[in-house]
C-alpha cells in the first residue's frame, strides 16, 4: 500500500464515518417502507384476482390500499433511500464529511412523519385521487420542509467541496436535489391550493409524475451506476466525454416529455405531440449512458462474480434501457391505441421505480452499509436470496405484465369481447403478478434481516469487522486523467 | 464540467422552461374555457353538478375509483371506446369544466366511466338504473357475473325490518345477495351521493364549436384535439 492509497483511505473512512448514522436513519425507514409498501403492493394485487379479499373494510378497500402502496413505496422507499445513497455519495465525491449530520434526523423524523401521516389520511379517506399525489393536502407543507433540510444538506456539501471536477454522478444528484422540490411544490399549488380548471388538472398531473419518474429516480439510479462501475472495476467510464452530452440531452428532453401520457386524452394535441416529441429525441442520450455504461462492463463481465453490487447495478441499467424503450413505444400513437391504459402503462412505471431505481439502491446498500458501519454482511446467503428474488422478479413480472398488458389492449380494442370476458382471461396474469410480487417481498425481508443484524446495535455486535480490499485502482487513460473522481 | 454555477442555472431553466413551455402554455390555451350556450336551447353546457352528485365525486375521489376506472372516451379512429359504446363520441375538454376535480385515469382494469349516466346499449329501464348502480356497488357480482369489482357493502346498512313495511330504499336482492329473511339492505348517504355522481356522468351534448375536432385521428389537422 503506498502513501497516498492510505490517505485517500482515511479520508474516506472519515467521510464514511460522518456519514453513518444519515445513511443508517435514512436505509433503515427506507427498508422498513419497503416492506409495508410490498406488503400493500401485494394486498391489492391479490384484490384483482379475489375481490373479496379484504373488501369488508373501508380502509382496505381496493382504490385506497393500492394508492397507498404506491405512495410508501415512492416517498417511503423511494425517497428515503435516495436521501441515504444520495448523501453520502454527495460527500464521498466531493471529498469532504457530512457536517452537523444531528439535523439530518430531525429531517428524517419530520420526512417519516409527513409520510406516515400521508398514508393514514389515504387508507381513511382522504385521498385527494390525483396519482402520486394522494397524500392529502396537510402532509405538504411537513414534506417540504423535511425535503428542504435534506436537500440543503445535499447542496451544502457540493458546494464545499474539495474537488476541482464534478462527476457525472453528481450532476444527476445536484439536479434531481433541486428538481424534485420544484416539482412537488409546482404540482401540489396548482392541483390542490389553487387549483386549475377542468383538463389542465390532468395535465399538470402527468408533467408531475413523468418529472417525478424521469428527473428523480431515473438520476438517482443513474448517479448509482456512473459511481460503481469505475469504482468497483477499477476503471474509468468508457467514452466518458459523452457522458455531459448524455446528461443535458437527456434531462431537458424528460422535462417536456411529460404530456406523452396524455395521448389520445381530450387535451390540446400539441401536449402529447410534444412529449412524443421529446421521447423521440431521448433515443440518443439514452444510446449513449448505455455506451458509457457498457463499453466500461466490456472485458470485465467476470467481476460480476464477486460483487453484489455489480450485478445489482447491471439490473438497473438493463432496467432502464427497457423503460427507455417502452416509454418510448407508449408514445407511438399506434402502440398507444393498444397498450394504454392496460398493464403495459403499469409496466412503465414500475420499471423506472422497481427495476431502474430500487435495484440501484438495493446495490448501493450492499456498497455502502459495510463501509459505514465497519462490519460484515452476516449472511451471505441472504444477501443472495435477494438478488436471486430480485432479479428473478424484475425478469418475470417484465415478461408477464408486457404480454399480458398487450394482450389486454388488443381485447379492450375489440367491442366484440364482453368487459366480463376480459377480466376473465386477465385472472391467470393477475395471479402471476402476485407471485411475482410474492417473490420480490420474500427478498426484502432477507434484505431486512441482514441490514438489521449490520446496523441495529443490539444484534450487530456479533458481526466481523470488516476489512476492505484496497479498490482496483483506476487505470485513467490520457484525457479522462482530469475527470477522475474521489 | 467543472464549474458549478453553470450546473445550477443549467438545471433551473430546464424546469423552469418545461413548466412555462408547457404548464403556462397550457393554461393559456385552456384556462378560460367556458360553458357553451346552445343557441336553440339556450341553455349552458356542460350543465353543473348538482349538489348530490358533487358530493359523490368526493365519494368517488376517496374510494379510489380513478386507480381502475378511467373517464374520458378517446375519438373514434383511436381504440375502440366508441364501439364499446362508451360514449357517443370522443371527450372534449369543455366537458371537465364541471368538475371541480377531474379523474381522466389511466388504468382500464374497469370499464371507463364518462358516460355510464346515459344508457348506451343498455337495456335496464331509467327506473331501474339507480338500483342497478346501488346493486353493482353492493355485490358487483349480482348483476356483473365474472367481474372482479370488489364489494363496497361498507356503503349500504343492514336493518332488521321488525315487522315493518321494507324502506322504498331497500335493495330489491334475491338468492345468495338477498340479506336474511327479516332485514333489509339500505344504502347510506354516501352510497346515494356516489351514485347520483355515477348518474351524472354523461356528456350527451355535442359543442357546434368543437365537432370539427372529433374526426377520425387519420383525418384530423394539425393543431386540432
Amino acid at each position: 500500500m503506498n502513501p497516498t492509497d492510505k490517505n485517500a483511505r482515511t479520508e474516506q473512512a472519515e467521510i464514511d464515518a460522518s456519514a453513518k448514522w444519515p445513511v443508517l436513519v435514512f436505509f433503515g425507514s427506507a427498508i422498513a417502507w419497503l416492506i409495508l409498501g410490498g406488503a400493500l403492493q401485494l394486498i391489492a394485487s391479490i384484490q384483482l384476482h379475489s375481490p373479496a379479499f379484504l373488501a369488508a373494510c373501508p380502509w382496505t378497500t381496493h382504490g385506497r390500499i393500492l394508492s397507498a402502496a404506491q405512495n410508501a413505496l415512492v416517498y417511503g422507499w423511494g425517497m428515503n433511500a435516495a436521501f441515504a445513497f444520495g448523501l453520502w455519495l454527495m460527500a464521498r465525491l466531493s471529498a469532504t464529511t457530512l457536517r452537523h449530520g444531528g439535523w439530518l434526523f430531525v429531517a428524517a423524523k419530520f420526512w417519516n412523519v409527513g409520510v406516515t401521516l400521508g398514508i393514514l389520511g389515504i387508507l381513511g379517506g382522504y385521498s385527494t385521487s390525483f396519482e402520486l399525489l394522494e397524500m392529502p393536502r396537510y402532509v405538504t407543507l411537513i414534506l417540504l420542509v423535511a425535503y428542504a433540510l435534506i436537500g440543503v444538506w445535499a447542496v451544502t456539501t457540493f458546494s464545499i467541496r474539495n474537488t476541482e471536477n464534478v462527476y457525472a454522478s453528481q450532476w444527476y444528484l445536484f439536479g434531481a436535489a433541486f428538481w424534485f422540490p420544484w416539482l412537488y411544490a409546482i404540482a401540489e399549488i396548482m392541483l390542490l391550493k389553487a387549483p386549475v380548471r377542468g383538463v389542465l388538472q390532468p395535465v399538470v398531473n402527468a408533467w408531475y409524475v413523468h418529472g417525478l419518474y424521469g428527473l428523480w429516480f431515473i438520476p438517482m439510479a443513474l448517479a448509482a451506476a456512473y459511481y460503481f462501475l469505475p469504482k468497483i472495476l477499477g476503471k474509468p467510464i468508457a467514452n466518458y466525454y459523452l457522458a455531459p452530452l448524455a446528461f443535458w440531452w437527456l434531462v431537458a428532453t424528460t422535462a417536456f416529455a411529460g404530456g406523452s401520457r396524455l395521448i389520445g386524452a381530450p387535451v390540446p394535441i400539441w401536449i402529447s405531440t410534444l412529449g412524443g416529441a421529446a421521447n423521440f429525441l431521448l433515443v440518443i442520450p439514452v444510446v449513449v449512458i448505455a455506451l458509457n455504461l457498457f463499453g466500461t462492463f466490456t472485458g470485465s463481465y467476470s467481476a460480476l462474480g464477486k460483487s453484489v453490487t455489480l450485478r445489482f447495478t447491471l439490473v438497473s441499467i438493463v432496467g432502464f434501457i427497457l423503460a427507455s424503450i417502452l416509454n418510448f413505444a407508449l408514445s407511438i400513437r399506434g402502440f398507444a391505441q393498444i397498450a394504454q391504459f392496460t398493464l403495459l402503462t403499469d409496466l412503465r412505471d414500475w420499471l423506472i421505480l422497481y427495476a431502474c431505481f430500487s435495484t440501484a439502491m438495493f446495490g448501493a446498500a450492499y456498497f455502502i452499509l459495510p463501509r459505514v458501519t465497519g462490519l460484515e454482511w452476516r449472511s451471505g446467503a441472504l444477501v443472495k436470496a435477494h438478488f436471486g428474488t430480485a432479479a428473478l422478479g424484475v425478469a418475470l413480472l417484465t415478461f408477464g405484465l408486457a404480454s399480458a398488458g398487450w394482450n389486454q389492449g388488443q381485447m379492450l380494442n375489440n367491442d366484440a369481447i364482453a368487459f366480463g370476458d376480459i377480466t376473465k382471461a386477465l385472472t391467470f396474469w393477475f395471479t402471476f403478478r402476485s407471485v411475482g410480487l410474492g417473490l420480490l417481498f420474500i427478498g426484502h425481508l432477507a434484505f431486512l434481516i441482514n441490514f438489521a443484524w449490520i446496523a441495529c446495535p443490539f444484534l450487530s455486535n456479533r458481526a466481523t469487522a470488516i476489512q476492505f480490499r484496497n479498490p482496483p485502482a483506476l487505470s485513467l487513460t490520457k484525457g479522462s486523467a482530469s475527470e477522475g473522481h474521489a | 464540467m467543472k464549474n458549478g454555477l453553470a450546473l445550477f442555472l443549467g438545471v433551473f431553466a430546464i424546469l423552469g422552461l418545461s413548466w412555462a413551455g408547457l404548464l403556462l402554455s397550457a393554461h393559456k390555451q385552456l384556462g378560460s374555457l367556458s360553458q357553451f350556450k346552445d343557441p336553440v336551447e339556450e341553455t349552458l353546457y356542460p350543465q353543473p353538478l348538482s349538489g348530490l352528485a358533487d358530493q359523490g365525486r368526493l365519494v368517488y375521489q376517496d374510494l379510489g375509483c380513478v386507480t381502475c376506472h378511467t373517464q374520458q372516451v378517446r375519438h373514434e379512429g383511436f381504440g375502440a371506446d366508441i364501439e364499446r359504446k362508451w360514449g357517443e363520441r370522443g371527450s372534449y375538454a369543455r366537458d371537465y369544466i364541471r368538475e371541480k376535480t377531474v379523474f381522466i385515469g389511466q388504468s382500464r382494469i374497469g370499464p371507463d366511466l364518462r358516460n355510464v349516466g346515459v344508457r348506451l346499449g343498455d337495456k335496464t329501464s331509467a327506473e331501474d338504473y339507480s338500483e342497478y348502480f346501488y346493486k353493482l356497488l353492493y355485490a358487483p357480482q349480482s348483476v356483473a357475473p365474472g367481474t372482479n369489482m370488489p364489494s363496497y357493502a361498507f356503503l349500504f346498512e343492514t336493518h332488521p325490518t321488525n315487522g315493518r313495511q321494507a324502506s322504498y330504499q331497500a335493495l330489491k336482492l334475491t338468492g345468495k345477495y338477498a340479506p336474511t329473511v327479516g332485514s333489509e339492505v339500505v344504502p347510506t348517504a354516501r352510497a346515494r351521493a356516489l351514485v347520483a355522481y355515477l348518474q351524472s356522468l354523461k356528456d350527451t351534448y355535442d359543442y357546434p364549436t368543437e365537432r370539427g375536432l372529433n374526426a377520425p385521428a387519420e383525418k384530423s389537422k394539425e393543431g386540432g384535439h
